[in-house]
């Protein structure tokens, strides 16, 4: 899909242009940042993130394999010792726990990298290294008759540079 | 009652104001270009750097020597004298494990509380903490007569049709280890990514951009990434927290789930993580201060950021003492003639010795840090520090050996003189770990670039006159004060 980019170098000059793009309803709009702001954050208002699912299914997932673990294989491979219980839960607690550390913590970065779709192989179209650095970058999505208009509205908000990509 | 105050003169009044631990800044650091230029400006390597990597891998020669020589001739060459099996190697696998935690302390439970010095320390603290658990983990399997067999201890189907003993504190640990090295691991390259893809838009090299460019898998900046990557990131935080005080706790298990006198004790979990968070402190003190004033990041990691470090490390040290202390007690209070003679013996018996270290070092020296000049004398927290790792590693030496050397029967009791293959040994460790931190100084950034773009001012059109940072970071700073970078 083309689209417009335009890197700005101040963060108000950038969320003044991502507010006035929403209200103008000109395409979807992505925004690089060298460093999460709330400010951006409260201009975009993408919703919470589904990384917290992850994270909970993946902590349950751990502390039942935790506890599975040494429940099966107590069972399978009794150690028999007089009026103690073969399977006894209060020890087990520790693997149940740091199971599901492990698996909670990994299911967390797996959400992460599916929610950002992230490993990827090539940069995004209208992607500039500056944008790690110091400056702001906003990519509106738009068909090639509104890319006069778009462009029009992140200069007149202080864009630094501004061009259509596609 | 009314309270007569007397009024403060000249003299009374605070050299300098204490610095909320929230609100440290760097008024020096002015935009994000300067941050940038200056932290990847430590990444190149130079003829020091080069001495002392080689130092480090010499060190780990020296240490994989002995070892090789200890698998050859058997355990017997590391100076165990029964019933003293447990020596150096568990002693320094319980002090790297500690120094292990400081790390996570410092990224993760920091973080939770909004600490606004962890920001500019944490990544070195958080690289020394998966170092130091590698380090940690390799000791168990020294300690092995047979160490090619050590994955006997993890459960998987096999032919033998026999598993770990889930009730033993041995297997705990290997679960509790695992995870800590797994999930600090994690934690630190989930904060790297970001970074190395500042690494990978400003790297020139073709082959070493590649190679950014596939470790940043891709990252790019934008909103969608930031998102989910803020929430991820509070998450990981989240379970390290309870992890790292999990982890040493386990740790202890080993020892409090023996009946031996001065192990079985239920203050075991609590004293090995204050101490732990203690040792690793004062490692984080060994090693920043030489690489702020190396790498002349004094105006990153600032005075104030020592300073809030410091009361962190003379509180765990008050816990620490408290506990040792509370140890006496429990000793005396529990009427159980073995726990007061194992404990007049530690103190006045033949390890008395190693008692005086340990106090010295963990209660006494640290009391120095009540004073804030103290504090915020770099030179003198650098000197503390090497007392804080030796006190520590005499904690676990007193832990240990003292106990075994003394338990219930007399005819039993013996001493303990550790060989030159353990001295190589540890110092074969210090040298492991060295050479990993050194190697990880000069290919990625010591100091967390994206993290401190947070906490300076961005660049503004307009001053306050739209309100769309209430962070306080758009106040104007204060000149620099006097002492503040050194």
């Amino acid at each position: 899909m083309p689209g417009v980019i335009a890197a700005f170098r101040e963060l108000d000059a950038a969320v003044d242009a991502i507010e006035a793009l929403k209200k103008e309803k000109l395409g979807e709009i992505t925004v690089y940042t060298p460093t999460p702001r709330h400010e951006i954050e409260h201009a975009i208002d993408a919703g919470p993130s589904p990384v917290r699912r992850f994270t909970l299914f993946g902590g349950l997932f751990g502390a039942t394999c935790g506890y599975w673990i040494a429940v099966w294989i107590s069972d399978y491979w009794p150690l028999v010792v007089g009026g103690k219980p073969i399977a006894s839960w209060v020890p087990y607690t520790i693997f149940g726990f740091e199971v599901m550390v492990l698996f909670g913590a990994l299911s967390t970065v797996l959400g992460l990298f599916i929610n950002s779709r992230v490993p990827r192989l090539t940069m995004t179209v209208g992607y500039d290294p500056r944008f790690s650095g110091g400056d702001y970058g906003v990519w509106v999505e738009c068909a090639p008759e509104r890319a006069a208009a778009a462009e029009s509205l992140l200069r007149s908000h202080g864009a630094v540079e501004v061009h259509g990509e596609r | 009652m009314a309270t007569m105050a007397k009024p403060l003169n000249e003299r009374d009044i605070p050299r300098r104001p204490n610095i909320a631990t929230a609100d440290v800044q760097l008024p020096a650091v002015k935009d994000y270009e300067q941050v940038d230029r200056e932290i990847t400006g430590t990444l190149h390597p130079t003829a020091a750097w080069f001495i002392g990597l080689g130092v480090a891998i010499f060190f780990l020669v020296v240490g994989a020597g002995a070892w090789t020589y200890q698998i050859y001739s058997g355990l017997g060459v590391a100076g165990y004298n029964p019933p003293v099996m447990w020596g150096v190697y568990i002693i320094t696998f319980v002090f790297w494990v500690g120094i292990g935690h400081a790390g996570t302390l410092i990224s993760a439970i920091l973080y939770l509380f909004r600490a606004g010095f962890r920001t500019t320390i944490y990544r070195c603290a958080e690289a020394m903490t998966v170092f130091a658990v590698m380090t940690a983990g390799l000791f168990p399997i020294l300690h092995l007569g047979r160490p090619w067999k050590f994955f006997w201890r993890i459960p998987y189907p096999n032919w033998r049709y026999i598993w770990p003993q889930f009730k033993s504190p041995l297997v705990w640990d290997v679960f509790a280890i695992l995870t800590y090295l797994t999930v600090s691991a994690t934690f630190l390259y989930v904060g790297l990514i970001p970074d190395i893809a500042v690494l990978r838009d400003r790297e020139k090299n073709p082959v070493r951009r590649r190679i950014f460019g596939a470790l940043s898998l891709g990252w790019r900046n934008s909103d969608r990434e930031w998102r989910h990557f803020a929430r991820a990131y509070l998450f990981l935080a989240a379970f390290s927290t309870p992890l790292v005080l999990s982890v040493h706790s386990v740790v202890s298990f080993d020892f409090a789930m023996a009946l031996t006198p001065g192990w079985h004790t239920t203050i075991f979990p609590p004293y090995f993580v204050a101490g732990a968070i203690y040792s690793g402190i004062g490692m984080v003190f060994t090693i920043i201060i030489p690489l702020r004033k190396w790498f002349g990041l004094k105006h990153y990691v600032t005075i104030n950021h020592l300073d809030a470090a410091a009361k962190l490390c003379l509180f765990t040290s008050l816990v620490v003492g408290c506990a040792y202390m509370n140890e006496w007690f429990v000793a005396w209070y529990s009427g159980s003639e073995f726990e007061k003679a194992f404990f007049a013996n530690r103190i006045w018996g033949q390890w008395w010795w190693a008692s005086v270290i340990l106090y010295t070092c963990n209660m006494v020296l640290p009391l120095s840090l009540f004073r804030q000049s103290w504090r915020r004398n770099p030179t003198w927290l650098f000197i503390l520090s090497f007392f804080i790792n030796l006190g520590m590693w005499f904690e676990r030496f007193v832990i240990v050996v003292p106990s075994l050397s003394h338990e219930f029967e007399p005819w039993q009791w013996t001493g303990y003189t550790p060989t030159w293959v353990d001295f190589a040994i540890l110092a074969g460790s210090f040298g492991w770990f060295s050479m990993w931190f050194l190697l990880f100084i000069k290919q990625l950034p010591v100091i967390a670039l994206t993290e401190v773009k947070e906490i300076i001012p961005p660049k503004l059109r307009r001053r306050h006159d739209l309100g769309i940072d209430s962070s306080g970071s758009h106040l104007e700073f204060e000149s620099a004060t006097p002492g503040e970078f050194d």
